[in-house]
């Protein structure tokens, strides 16, 4: 079969369900369940296929690419100064970054789909809920197949909107509609960004495309001059917004609203990856100037999301909070790709692959835990659950010990290339980096300790059993590859995509002990980051019965509890700017367009109406006084 | 010569005249009668477009109009007036969209309970008119079936229309609206009078005024005439405070015909008679017109914010896009003016989409205040769901044929105006955004409230409208359609109207070159018109005109 038709497949299957289930199959729970969890399984199947014909390199051919909107016109020519013609493509870059993402997305989405069945399946929605969850589908890997900055776009949008509708599932809950439209407004922020920079990049390259972009700037390095850092950073603005990003990560957490499988698949391995991914797919545009900004702002981002995780209580808002500050780590490493030569950010796309697996199963994780504790979330209501619930205990430990970064789980391979990278790079990065991994290690091993060990805090706890196998053979899917990636050599087939020299293959064992071999600072700094992280949350929660904390920390604890206050500086900005602009042009528009304008002059001609009509009075008398009045006027104009 | 367009725009009239001698009692009929002509004129149309050739751009041949028809009528050495029809890359999209809008306004009219008879012969002439002034080559009838199509609307918010402030909407809605028209008027006849060759023909007036153009004077004065008469009738900014009111006010027809049809008469005027007849013009006004769309697009976004009624949200956010057409027409660039008309089209069916769903609900809910209302989607399912696409397909998502439009506008006019396409794009998505969401989060989404509680959709609960008796035959007809398959099909066709207008934005949306293959090769025609130098200027400058570099632009 010919290989070029399988990202076709891969990608239409899902948008096929979707339209399916909304069309025909709305009415059968079990049917849009199995046909939603068929197309993203088929898609798995064609994405190792595809993976396994081209060896994770590249697929080039003429179905890969296709006209959609053609404004050429031939014969107008340049005497219209202004005119440009333009062709949009809908075609697809298959490379090993595209290929790794398909894998991931598809992967990971089944094992996602399967859960999703035992965790909704009480639900009343069912139907609803698999055809946005395969729309979703559709959407991130149109994301990841795109070849040109247009069609990401419009693929980033429908991923935009797709998160909006399964955040705002349960849209009676006023918390989730408010939080639904959050994150699509605080997305559609970053977008705004997005599209001016493509609008740059392709005003001054004359080409939207991935290809044609990297060819040009290989030619002339230069070619974005001055404006190159602004149209960087306008693009980055898309991957702030999707990737929650300070200060466009205010949506995350209250995006937690949804349904779990959700958050374990848009908002842990996905949709918040898709960020990551474009920055790494235009990295070529960015100057080390805006490699800079990039950097700090996932760095910064990683660590404040760390620090409002320390005090949260709720299992879902910790993760939320963990893959903040695991994005903003990613982020980070695409920093650094510029500033050490030759890097490139594959140690962003390293994290993110690990990241997807374990975060996804950690969240699968707790929603097992939510479920059987009969939707109980707050951490303090749990405890006690590792006799009661092993499959879940185990696979929540893999998942907390890859996401610390403990060798030899993947977790710790793809922190070490990024504390390396961070060495190498900037020393401040590299403090933050080694801080936030003590943090992380630190609030998980709370969460870990608090939920699933000691003695259960409440009935629900204790009462609480083991899922059904549907629920649990995912989590056990997915710690297969948490456990054993760091091993697989993904770090080589990312370096080969971005061009840097191979560290040279090691065989699989050597592998695992390869980071202290490359650069020994880093990876025992990550080493001893969690040994301490360890140690202090067992030592402040090892038997505790309450948070201790908030009494230590006091204010501190507080507002990391209450998350800065980001939210509340957000509602205080968009008060001052929109609603007092929509105030005044209300006001302008009610008084003086409506009122002055064209009730004025409504006003004004009757009341020059009523005027004249005064002057046919019927009366003789008045009409005589207007002759003679009229008489003058006319010999004062003829005899001057 | 094809008599496709003349059939298009005479049967509405024709069935305007048989519903005027049908008895007012016979309600049924006269819709059954409205129904059929707008069903056969929607497939007219939808045939023509189909039939439509693209075209490719020739500078020799100003004449690339299909399917022709021409009588002659008035000719004198005073003035010589024809009826002329034909379409082009420009019209036959609008023409589309106004045969589905046209269908679904008369559909969806079932909420008309009193004088029928009147009500439907205002709605036909408001389609044949809508026809005719797309599909006119001659100034005169464009003009004629242009203000046949709006003097309805005068009637028609009168009688039937809704709201405190109806009558003054109504009055309103019509004295400014025949404000800009006279203005248009006053700048057509002018046009004639400069133009020097007798006549109003759009091609003839094309091939002379390519050869001489206008002195400079006669453009200064006729293009802001027409600029600005035209644009008071599409609601440019600060002209555009009768549109939220008028369309609040109006029935649901209405408001579906004028927002979505009606008003893309004026931009349409716009294209086709400002921009290549009067290139001076465009190059002093263009700056103007882009800073004022600026006005639409982001002011009245924010007025839109403010609403806290359904129906004047919509309205708002009608005139906010509207402005992004303006922006089109300012950039003045192949791009640019063609996201333009694709914007005309998609806002078109969007609009009729918009006041449809929301006559159902102030229909089965009796308010349209947001705060009053809530959950709908749960009670309401198919209209819910057609909302949230509807308010999303307004704010610019991908897959809807508004996006489509949005983006070329923005993609045009930022090498010619990117300071303005910052604002746009500031506007076209987040001001767009907060507003549609916050309806969708008032009116659909949280807990129902005493006005929705009890609501469902397609619920028979009226009379059926044939058991007024007499009617035997058809009687037993109509109640065996609204009992089949328990009531399927009778809801099936309630759905129909608004399943069209949804099945046309998707189908824009995601296959745009459906529509933009037609329409480039015209728009080509208008910007090389419309940046002809004057031949001084032109010898001026040595070098010949570069062939644009095709393969910098491919993607």
């Amino acid at each position: 079969m010919n290989p070029e038709l399988l990202p076709w497949i891969i990608l239409l299957l899902p948008l096929a369900s979707a339209v399916g289930i909304t069309l025909f199959t709305r009415g059968s729970k079990g049917l849009s369940a199995g046909i939603s969890i068929g197309a993203i399984a088929t898609a798995f199947v064609a994405s190792i296929i595809l993976f396994a014909k081209t060896g994770g390199g590249s697929l080039l051919g003429p179905l890969l690419n296709l006209e959609w909107i053609n404004l050429q016109v031939p014969g107008l020519t340049g005497e219209a100064s202004s005119i440009q013609d333009i062709i949009i493509n809908f075609g697809f870059k298959i490379d090993a970054l595209s290929q790794l993402m398909l894998l991931i997305v598809t992967g990971v989405g089944t094992a996602i789909h399967v859960f999703s069945w035992g965790y909704m399946h009480e639900d009343r929605s069912v139907p609803r809920y698999f055809a946005s969850l395969s729309l979703f589908c559709f959407s991130m890997l149109g994301i990841v197949l795109a070849n040109n900055l247009m069609m990401m776009f419009i693929f980033w949008e429908l991923v935009g909107v797709s998160s909006y509708l399964l955040i705002g599932y349960w849209f009676e809950k006023p918390s989730a509609a408010d939080a639904a439209k959050k994150a699509f407004l605080t997305n559609r922020i970053g977008d705004f960004g997005f599209m001016l920079g493509i609008l740059m990049v392709w005003g001054i390259l004359g080409t939207m495309s991935f290809d044609g972009i990297s060819a040009a700037l290989a030619k002339n390095p230069a070619a974005l001059g001055t404006m190159g850092t602004i149209a960087g950073l306008l693009i980055f603005c898309g991957a702030m917004g999707k990737s929650a990003q300070f200060p466009l990560h205010v949506w995350l957490p209250d995006a937690m609203e949804g349904p779990t499988p959700v958050s374990a698949l848009i908002h842990a391995a996905t949709m918040v990856a898709a960020g990551v991914f474009l920055l790494c797919r235009v990295f070529v545009v960015f100057t080390p100037d805006a490699l800079t900004v990039i950097g700090w702002i996932g760095a910064i981002t990683a660590l404040i999301a760390a620090l409002m995780a320390l005090q949260q209580n709720d299992i879902k808002r910790i993760l939320a909070y963990s893959t903040l500050s695991q994005l903003g780590y990613m982020v980070m490493a695409v920093g650094t790709g510029g500033v050490v030569l030759g890097q490139g950010p594959s140690a962003a796309m390293y994290h993110l692959t690990t990241h997807a697996f374990f975060k996804a199963m950690l969240f699968l994780g707790a929603g097992s835990v939510i479920h059987a504790c009969h939707h109980e979330q707050d951490i303090w209501q749990m405890g006690g659950l590792k006799k009661k619930m092993p499959v879940t205990y185990w696979t929540f430990l893999i998942g907390t010990l890859a996401l610390a970064g403990v060798p030899p789980f993947s977790g710790f391979y793809s922190k070490d290339a990024i504390l390396a990278a961070a060495l190498e790079a900037n020393k401040g990065w590299f403090v933050i980096a080694a801080l936030v991994a003590l943090l992380t290690t630190f609030y998980m091993s709370r969460l870990f300790i608090v939920a699933f060990l000691g003695k259960p805090r409440s009935e629900s706890a204790g009462h609480a059993h083991e899922s059904p196998g549907i629920m649990s053979f995912p989590l056990i899917a997915l710690a297969i590859p948490s456990v054993l990636a760091g091993v697989f050599g993904i770090n080589h087939l990312l370096d080969h995509q971005f061009g840097v020299e191979a560290h040279g293959r090691h065989g699989m064992v050597a592998e695992i002990f390869a980071p202290f071999g490359h650069s020994p600072f880093a990876a025992i700094f990550g080493v001893l980051a969690v040994v301490f992280g360890v140690s202090f949350a067992f030592a402040l929660y090892g038997n505790a019965e309450k948070d201790p904390l908030p009494n230590a920390l006091g204010f501190f604890s507080r507002a990391m509890a209450r998350r800065f206050y980001f939210d509340e500086i957000w509602s205080f900005l968009i008060r001052i700017t929109h609603e007092a602009l929509s105030y005044v042009a209300d006001f302008i528009d009610r008084w003086l367009v409506s009122g002055l304008m064209v009730r004025g002059t409504h006003g004004s001609f009757e009341i020059a109406g009523r005027a004249l009509r005064l002057l046919q009075s019927g009366n003789i008398q008045t009409y005589a006084l207007l002759f003679v009045a009229g008489l003058v006027v006319v010999l004062l104009i003829v005899l001057k | 010569m094809s008599l496709l367009l003349t059939t298009l725009i005479s049967v509405p009239l024709v069935a305007a005249l048989i519903v005027a001698l049908i008895p007012g009692n016979f309600r049924f009929i006269i819709r059954l009668v409205a129904l059929a002509a707008t069903l056969v004129a929607m497939s007219l149309a939808i045939t023509a477009f189909v039939q439509f050739q693209p075209q490719g751009f020739d500078p020799a041949n100003l004449a690339t109009f299909q399917m022709q028809h021409k009588v002659a009528w008035i000719t004198s050495d005073v003035i010589n007036i024809n009826y002329h029809v034909g379409v082009d890359g420009i019209s036959i999209g609008l023409l589309l969209m106004a045969g589905i809008v046209a269908f679904a306004a008369t559909a969806v009219s079932w909420e008309i309970k009193t004088g029928e008879k009147t009500f439907y012969l205002l709605l036909l002439l408001m389609s044949g008119g809508a026809f005719g002034a797309f599909c006119s080559l001659d100034l005169f009838f464009f003009y004629f079936f242009n203000e046949l199509a709006l003097v309805p609307t005068f009637i028609m918010i009168g009688v039937w229309g809704r709201g405190p402030q109806k009558n003054y909407a109504t009055y309103q809605i019509t004295l400014y609206l025949t404000l800009g028209a006279m203005l248009a008027l006053i700048g057509l006849i002018a046009l004639y009078v400069s133009a020097g060759v007798n006549s109003l023909d759009i091609v003839t007036l094309k091939e002379a005024l390519s050869k001489k153009a206008l002195s400079s004077g006669a453009q200064a004065v006729i293009f802001p005439l027409l600029l600005f008469g035209f644009g008071i009738l599409v609601g440019l900014f600060p002209f555009h405070s009768w549109a939220p009111l008028g369309y609040a006010s109006a029935p649901t027809a209405t408001a579906m015909m004028h927002a979505g049809v009606l008003k893309k008469a004026g931009l349409y005027a716009i294209i086709r008679v400002a921009l290549p007849l009067m290139p001076e013009g465009v190059a002093k006004w263009m700056p103007v017109l882009a800073v004022l769309c600026v006005g639409n697009i982001i002011y009245c976004g924010w007025v839109a914010m403010r609403q806290k009624d359904l129906n004047m949200l919509i309205g708002n956010s009608s005139v906010a896009h509207m402005g992004f057409v303006f922006l089109g027409i300012a950039s003045d660039s192949l791009i640019g003016l063609t996201g333009a008309v694709v914007i005309m089209v998609a806002h078109g069916l969007l609009a009729a989409l918009s006041y449809g769903l929301t006559g159902y609900v102030y229909n089965t809910t009796g308010t349209l205040k947001m705060d009053e209302l809530g959950g709908l989607l749960r009670k309401m399912p198919f209209i819910g769901v057609a909302m949230v696409m509807c308010f999303m397909a307004g704010c610019g998502l991908p897959g809807f044929a508004n996006f489509n439009g949005e983006m070329l506008v923005i993609v045009g006019a930022w090498k010619v105006l990117p300071n303005i396409v910052v604002f746009a794009a500031w506007g076209g998505l987040v001001i767009s955004g907060l507003y549609m969401l916050r309806a969708i989060r008032s009116v659909l989404h949280g807990p129902t409230q005493a006005r929705t509680e009890n609501v469902g959709e397609f619920v028979i609960k009226e009379p059926l409208p044939a058991s007024e008796g007499g009617l035997g035959f058809l009687g037993a007809v109509t109640a065996f359609f609204h009992s089949a398959l328990g009531g399927g099909v009778w809801q099936l066709w309630r759905k129909l109207p608004y399943a069209l207008l949804l099945v046309g934005l998707i189908l824009f949306g995601c296959f745009p070159s459906l529509l933009t293959s037609k329409i480039k090769g015209s728009i080509a025609e208008v910007v090389n018109l419309s940046h002809k130098v004057s031949p001084a200027k032109a010898a001026a400058s040595v070098t010949a005109p570069a062939p644009l570099n095709v393969a910098d632009n491919r993607n």
